[in-house]
C-alpha cells in the first residue's frame, strides 16, 4: 500500500445526478493498509431531510470533519429557525477545510442535495483543502475513484429516473472497487427523491 | 570497499550505489504520483500432504499497491508433471525463478531418464533464492508427488531456506491463519478433509488481507495425475460476516 495517507484506511464514494433524483453510494471497508478491521464502515452522513455529504479518505478524519460539520450546521438550524440548503451546506464544508489550509484534514468530500419544491438537484465535489467543483453530474472520491469514474462515465445518462439512477451507480460503484484492494466489502446506496429517500444496502465482492 | 569486510566498509559509499543503480533512479527521477509500486502477487498460498498426494491452493489476485492487476491470476505454476510450485512475492522474481527452474528440472529428467524427484526441484528453487536473496523477493513453496516418497511439501522462504513440512503457508495473508492451521490441522487426513482445510483457509485469509482476493485455485496431485479445481467467489465458503 505504501505509505500514502490517502490509502491507509482505503475506501470509496460516488454520487449521480438525475432528473429530480440524485444517488450517493459508499463503500462499506474500513481497514488499515492491508488488513480490513470492519465491514460496516459507511462514509455518508445527513445533514438535512434532504442533504447528504460523504467523505473520503483518513478515517480519523472522515469522522472528525464529519462531526465538526454537525456542530455548525447544528448552530445554524438553531439561529436561522430553518433546515439547511445545499450549496449552504458545501460553503460551509469547503470553508471549514480551507481554515486549515495549510495543515489540512485528509478527507475529500461529496456533497448532494435536492430542493423537495422545486425538485432541482444539486451534486458537488471538494478536494481536501475545499476547491470547488459545483457544475457536475457525476462526482466520485476515494482510492478507486478513478475506476469508477471510468464505469461512471459509460453508466450516466442525462436525465435518469430513480430506478435507472440506482442501477448505474450501483453497477459503477461494484465493478471499480473490484480493482482496488483498499475499497470494497459491500456498498450503501441513498436514492434521494422529491417525496422520499430509498437507503438500499449491496452485498458485493467480499475481498 | 567491500561490502563484506567490515575494516574496508563505507556505509556513505554504500549508499551511494544504492542510490545510483538505474533501478532506484526512477525515486529521484519521477514525482511521486507517477511512480509505479512494484507488482506483487500479495498473496494466500497453502500447500498440506495426505496419504498418497498433496493438496496446493492459492488465491487470485496480483496487486501494484492497491490497484488490482489481475482478479484471476494462477499462481500455481507447474514445474513438471507431478510438481508445483506456489508463488508468492514479486510476481516478476518468481516467474523468472518458475521459468529457470523448469528448464533446468527438464534438462534434468532427460539426463536422468526419469521425472525428478520433488526435493530436487525445491532445492533448485532453493538455490536460486539463495543466490540471490539481496536483490529477490520471493517466498515459494514447492509441492508434488515422486515415486521415491510419495506427496512432499518443502517450503523455500525468503531468505534461501529450504524445509520440508507435512502442512505450511505462504504470502501476505497466511498471517491470518496460522491460528486457524494450528487449530484444524490434524496429521493423517482424508483428501475431501485437506481440501476443506485448504479451501476454508484461502477464503479465512482473503477476508482479512487486502493483498489476497478474486477466487481460490486447488490443485490436487498423486500418482494418477494432477486435477485442478477453480472455485469461484459465489462458491466459496461462508465464513462470519464482518
Amino acid at each position: 500500500m505504501g505509505d500514502d495517507i490517502l490509502s491507509y484506511n482505503g475506501g470509496v464514494a460516488l454520487a449521480m445526478k438525475g432528473k429530480e433524483c440524485i444517488a450517493i453510494a459508499c463503500d462499506k471497508r474500513y481497514g488499515v493498509q492491508n488488513r480490513t478491521i470492519a465491514t460496516n464502515f459507511t462514509k455518508i452522513f445527513q445533514y438535512s431531510d434532504h442533504c447528504f455529504v460523504a467523505f473520503c479518505g483518513l478515517a480519523t478524519d472522515v469522522q472528525t470533519v464529519s462531526e465538526r460539520l454537525k456542530f455548525r450546521t447544528n448552530l445554524y438550524e438553531l439561529r436561522e429557525q430553518r433546515k439547511l440548503k445545499p450549496n449552504v451546506l458545501y460553503n460551509m464544508l469547503t470553508n471549514l477545510l480551507y481554515e486549515r489550509r495549510f495543515g489540512p484534514y485528509f478527507v475529500f468530500a461529496l456533497v448532494v442535495g435536492l430542493d423537495p419544491k422545486t425538485g432541482e438537484t444539486f451534486v458537488y465535489d471538494s478536494d481536501n483543502i475545499g476547491a470547488i467543483s459545483d457544475n457536475v453530474n457525476l462526482v466520485t472520491v476515494g482510492t478507486a475513484s478513478e475506476y469508477i469514474f471510468g464505469l461512471g462515465e459509460l453508466f450516466f445518462k442525462p436525465n435518469m429516473n430513480a430506478d435507472e439512477l440506482f442501477e448505474a451507480t450501483s453497477q459503477a460503484l461494484l465493478n471499480g472497487v473490484d480493482r482496488d484492494s483498499a475499497s470494497g466489502w459491500g456498498a450503501v446506496v441513498y436514492v434521494i427523491e422529491k417525496d422520499k429517500i430509498t437507503v438500499r444496502e449491496l452485498k458485493g465482492r467480499q475481498d | 570497499m567491500d561490502v563484506l569486510n567490515p575494516m574496508t566498509y563505507d556505509a556513505e559509499e554504500d549508499q551511494l550505489r544504492d542510490r545510483t543503480k538505474y533501478s532506484q533512479m526512477d525515486k529521484h527521477l519521477i514525482p511521486v504520483e507517477f511512480q509505479q509500486q512494484p507488482v506483487s502477487t500479495g498473496t494466500t498460498i497453502v500447500a498440506v500432504e495426505y496419504d498418497g498426494g498433496v493438496i496446493i491452493g492459492a488465491d487470485t489476485r496480483t496487486s501494484s499497491g492497491t490497484f488490482v492487476m489481475n482478479r484471476f491470476t494462477d499462481k500455481l505454476t507447474q514445474l513438471t508433471d507431478r510438481i508445483f510450485c506456489l508463488r508468492s512475492g514479486s510476481a516478476a522474481d518468481t516467474q523468472a525463478i518458475a521459468q529457470v527452474v523448469t528448464y533446468q528440472l527438464d534438462f534434468l529428467s532427460a539426463e536422468m531418464n526419469e521425472p525428478p524427484l520433488v526435493r530436487i526441484a525445491a532445492n533448485c528453487v532453493r538455490r536460486m533464492i539463495y543466490q540471490y536473496r539481496d536483490d529477490f523477493l520471493a517466498g515459494m513453496i514447492v509441492a508434488g508427488w515422486d515415486k521415491k516418497l510419495g506427496g512432499q511439501v518443502y517450503s523455500c522462504p525468503l531468505g534461501g531456506l529450504l524445509v520440508r513440512q507435512p502442512v505450511t503457508l505462504g504470502g501476505s495473508g497466511s498471517t491470518y491463519i496460522w491460528g486457524y492451521l494450528d487449530n484444524n490441522y490434524r496429521p493423517n487426513m482424508t483428501q475431501q478433509e485437506c481440501y476443506d482445510f485448504v479451501l476454508k483457509g484461502i477464503t479465512l485469509a482473503i477476508t482479512r488481507d487486502g493483498s489476497s482476493g478474486g477466487c481460490a485455485r486447488i490443485a490436487i496431485i498423486n500418482k494418477d495425475g494432477v486435477e485442478r479445481i477453480d472455485v469461484l467467489g459465489n462458491d466459496l465458503p461462508k465464513v462470519f460476516d464482518l
